[in-house]
């Protein structure tokens, strides 16, 4: 279906998508100076936890983990944007997809990079994280491969290296088009990445036939990853952890999150970078109707796990159900409910309202309420033990808040990066082939 | 044939007196705590003793629970530990590798009994506490979980000594620091393996049970109370 | 020599590529260049492609190596936990997907640099046309005395240009 960009004179659409690599206007540098900030005072925050030991979290018996595993299920999550509008589109070849790829992508690689830290963050002696890794050592000793935390450490290696390789292999015909700039530091740069691509159709045909298959590989890796850290929380037999419905459900969360970070990104690129004739209300739409079918989604899975649970009455697990609905956690769990659920469906179901800056509105509440749906889903079980002597409160510190702003500061200053030394929208994917039956 | 250490705790004659703890603390090198750190859920007691209160005032009836490792057979906290600090030894015993521990905390998160506890700071001791550290035992470090090991020191001090006397170990001559300072003897431990000892005996009575046995943990910790 | 035919329509480069084919050019000696991939109609200049075969193969190879590895590390370190078995395929089988997976990746990134050329050792005297949005260049190695003939090819075919380059 042709919309009104593709019917711009190729050198304007070069133009257009090329100009943010040159220029670094003073909001930029103000932007990434907040970011800087940030990101220090949450690596100074992590020294301090690594100099003294984990007391300085709101960490104790038996809340054992809580808002560095709220963030790392949070940041993975939040990785499954590019995965789904990328590969699931690609396989489908739905047209509208194409500005938005890059993006997604670049969510993806970045969202994981910054999740990935968080186990080590997490880590009473983080800085032996690297005995979880198979290596020969003087101990003679290996890992226990049983155990649901080397399942995510395979998963997340396996997501990093075939997101980064998924985002790098379409990158390529563009950067041989930069390897034209200007700049001599950003010319070796561009050419090296490059790897001498000349567009002859072998190179061509190489490369579709790799996007296709890395695509199939992709949505079964990313499937798999964020199944594998809700293991995490079903493998333990602790009371509304063991549940079956943990992978289906984590899954359904992060595609949700996914899809309302890359609206957030997307958003914020249009404005910054002058793209609204690229990214159209017609893209917004589309997006938005997923964020909306998500929700819906995600409702059920929410009432699936908690009806269940109410319904079978098992005192252990009522103690939490309790816990999260009526007692202690009730503010986070209804305000998860609000977010999640009644504000996408007003904003985004009833026709007229679905605009853009509704569906910004919308994805910045999902955000949030799937923050709080993590958060509802660790602390009440681990708060609410089966020996309930143990049952106690959780109330994080500076130092955890810290450490969750300097992420999203990080994820803000690396995409601004990327977006200044890549185009943000795929221009060889957005120009019509030549001749291309619309 | 290889030993297989159990506990029998008697319930109608704990008394909730806590002298198991102290001796607890005592033996094992346990950090003490401060009020402060108490209210923030900070202490570490490897032994503890629950108290289940049943009816209203003047007709008030307390049960005292000491709960410490039930050094399960099949343990829920062992699986999950990526870097196999906590494993089954031949013994039966569930045994903690402090060096080896990173701190992973998912141990303590599937024990069912909660009866891990974490390293949150390097521990200290106000003066004159630290003459008294036991040097058979481990100092931990920050960020090692820890819990109750039967008193592994005392089982292993024991069977050197009766292999250098040349004896075998008789019932009764491993006695953990819990069960030796007991004033109402409610605790017993001994040898499961052995069908004469005290406490394969007491497993076997009518009054014995274990803590959530229906979540298939076998726990090796018999608790001895009337059954209502 | 080179011969670089310009051309604005794909059904004048497949018709061109067709000419050639039938006076005896091979299809490796052929290339079209161009700033987005270009579909031809099957048969024209088809390039067989063994990535889904190698993907594969380098999925099953490496899921297998991971599972013996994990196999062999469980019974060269081997303490009981939980009461579960020292190796026990689903204990461990997340692991062997997610590298079945890996090399998957692997493999087809890797063959990827193969096939299209990028990391094989270049013929560095073949020109590379600079092509100008919206055109395909289509590049013809041939003899000098062919030259003639595939320069009348392209030209009844369609192309706006074609220019010579290199020694006969």
């Amino acid at each position: 279906m042709a919309t009104a960009p593709e019917l711009l004179p190729y050198h304007q659409i070069r133009e257009d998508l090329f100009r943010p690599l040159s220029r670094v206007s003073r909001r930029y540098l103000f932007v990434t100076l907040i970011a800087f900030i940030v990101g220090t005072a949450g690596l100074v925050a992590w020294g301090f936890q690594l100099r003294r030991g984990m007391g300085v979290t709101g960490l104790q018996r038996p809340v054992f983990w809580g808002v560095y595993i709220v963030d790392f299920v949070f940041w993975i999550g939040i990785s499954h944007a590019g995965t789904l509008i990328s590969a699931i589109l690609r396989l489908t070849d739905a047209a509208w997809r194409k500005p938005v790829t890059r993006a997604a992508e670049a969510i993806t690689v970045f969202a994981l990079m910054i999740g990935a830290m968080f186990p080590i963050i997490h880590l009473g002696r983080a800085w032996l994280f690297y005995w979880l890794l198979p290596y020969p050592n003087s101990r003679l000793i290996w890992p226990n491969f049983r155990s649901p935390l080397l399942w995510d450490l395979t998963a997340i290696v396996t997501y990093v290296t075939g997101s980064i390789i998924y985002l790098y292999l379409p990158l390529i015909p563009d950067l041989a088009q930069l390897a034209a700039h200007n700049t001599p530091w950003r010319r070796r740069l561009y050419r090296a990445l490059a790897l001498g691509w000349t567009g002859s159709d072998r190179e061509w045909h190489a490369l579709e036939r790799a996007m296709k298959l890395m695509a199939c590989i992709i949505l079964a890796v990313a499937v798999s990853v964020h199944t594998v850290v809700a293991w995490d929380f079903a493998m333990a037999v602790a009371p509304m952890w063991h549940s079956t419905i943990f992978g289906p459900y984590f899954v359904t969360g992060a595609i949700f999150s996914g899809i309302a970070a890359l609206v957030l990104a997307m958003a914020i690129i249009r404005k910054v970078l002058r793209l609204e004739v690229y990214l159209t209300k017609h893209h917004f739409d589309r997006l938005a109707k997923l964020l909306l079918l998500m929700s819906l989604l995600w409702l059920y899975f929410t009432l699936a796990e908690n009806l269940t649970v109410w319904y079978g009455n098992d005192p252990k697990e009522m103690a939490v159900f309790g816990a999260r609905t009526r007692a202690h956690y009730a503010p986070y769990f209804w305000t998860m409910m609000f977010l999640n659920f009644a504000v996408p469906f007003v904003l985004l179901g009833i026709r007229r309202l679905r605009t853009i800056t509704s569906a910004t509105v919308a994805s910045v509440s999902v955000l949030i309420g799937m923050w709080l749906e993590r958060f509802v889903i660790v602390v009440p079980t681990l708060a609410n033990p089966r020996l309930s002597s143990a049952s106690s409160f959780y109330t994080p510190t500076w130092i955890e808040a810290a450490i969750t702003a300097a992420t999203f500061a990080a994820m803000a200053m690396l995409y601004m990066i990327f977006a200044k030394l890549f185009p943000i929208i795929a221009v060889w994917e957005f120009k019509p082939h030549p001749q291309e039956d619309d | 044939m290889e030993h297989r250490w159990g506990m029998a705790i008697d319930l109608d004659r704990c008394t909730g007196c806590e002298a198991c703890v102290v001796a607890c603390h005592a033996e094992n090198n346990l950090p003490v705590s401060t009020p402060e750190q108490a209210a923030q859920g900070r202490t570490a007691h490897w032994i503890r003793v629950d108290r289940y209160y049943e009816g209203e005032f003047p007709d008030v009836k307390v049960k005292h629970m000491p709960v410490l490792c039930q050094h399960c057979d099949d343990a829920p906290c062992e699986p999950v530990c990526p870097v196999y600090a906590t494993y089954h030894n031949a013994e039966g015993l569930n045994v903690q590798v402090y060096n080896r521990c990173v701190g992973t905390f998912y141990c303590a998160n599937n024990c069912p009994y909660t009866v891990r506890y974490f390293n949150w700071f390097a521990p200290e001791w106000p003066e004159p506490l630290p003459l008294q550290h036991n040097p058979d035992v481990a100092v931990r470090p920050a960020g090692v979980m820890e819990k109750c090991t039967f008193c592994i020191q005392r089982i292993k001090r024991t069977k050197e000594n009766a292999a250098q006397e040349g004896r075998p170990l008789a019932d009764g001559d491993v006695l953990p620091a819990c069960v030796q300072s007991c004033p109402a003897e409610a605790m017993v431990f001994g040898d499961l393996n052995d069908p004469e000892s005290k406490v394969s005996r007491l497993a076997q009575h009518g009054r014995a049970s274990r803590l959530l046995e229906e979540l298939g943990t076998k726990p090796k910790v018999f608790y001895l109370q009337k059954v209502k | 020599m080179y011969l670089i035919g310009e051309f604005k329509e794909k059904d004048a480069v497949a018709a061109a590529i067709r000419r050639l084919r039938a006076s005896g050019i091979a299809p490796a000696d052929l290339d079209v260049f161009s700033e987005e991939p270009v579909e031809f109609p099957r048969g024209v200049l088809d390039r067989p492609s063994r990535m889904s075969l190698a993907s594969v193969s380098g999925a099953m190879l490496f899921g297998s190596l991971a599972t013996a590895f994990i196999w062999w590390a469980q019974h060269n370190y081997s303490l009981v936990t939980g009461g579960m078995p020292v190796f026990s395929f689903w204990a461990t089988g997340v692991i062997t997907f997610e590298m079945t997976m890996l090399g998957a990746i692997m493999a087809c990134f890797g063959w990827f640099l193969w096939e299209s050329g990028l990391v094989r050792k270049r013929d560095r005297t073949a020109p590379v046309p600079e092509v100008d949005p919206g055109s395909m260049c289509l590049r013809v190695r041939c003899r000098g005395n062919d030259a003639a003939q595939a320069i009348d090819a392209m030209r009844t075919a369609g192309a706006i240009g074609v220019q010579r380059r290199g020694e006969a």
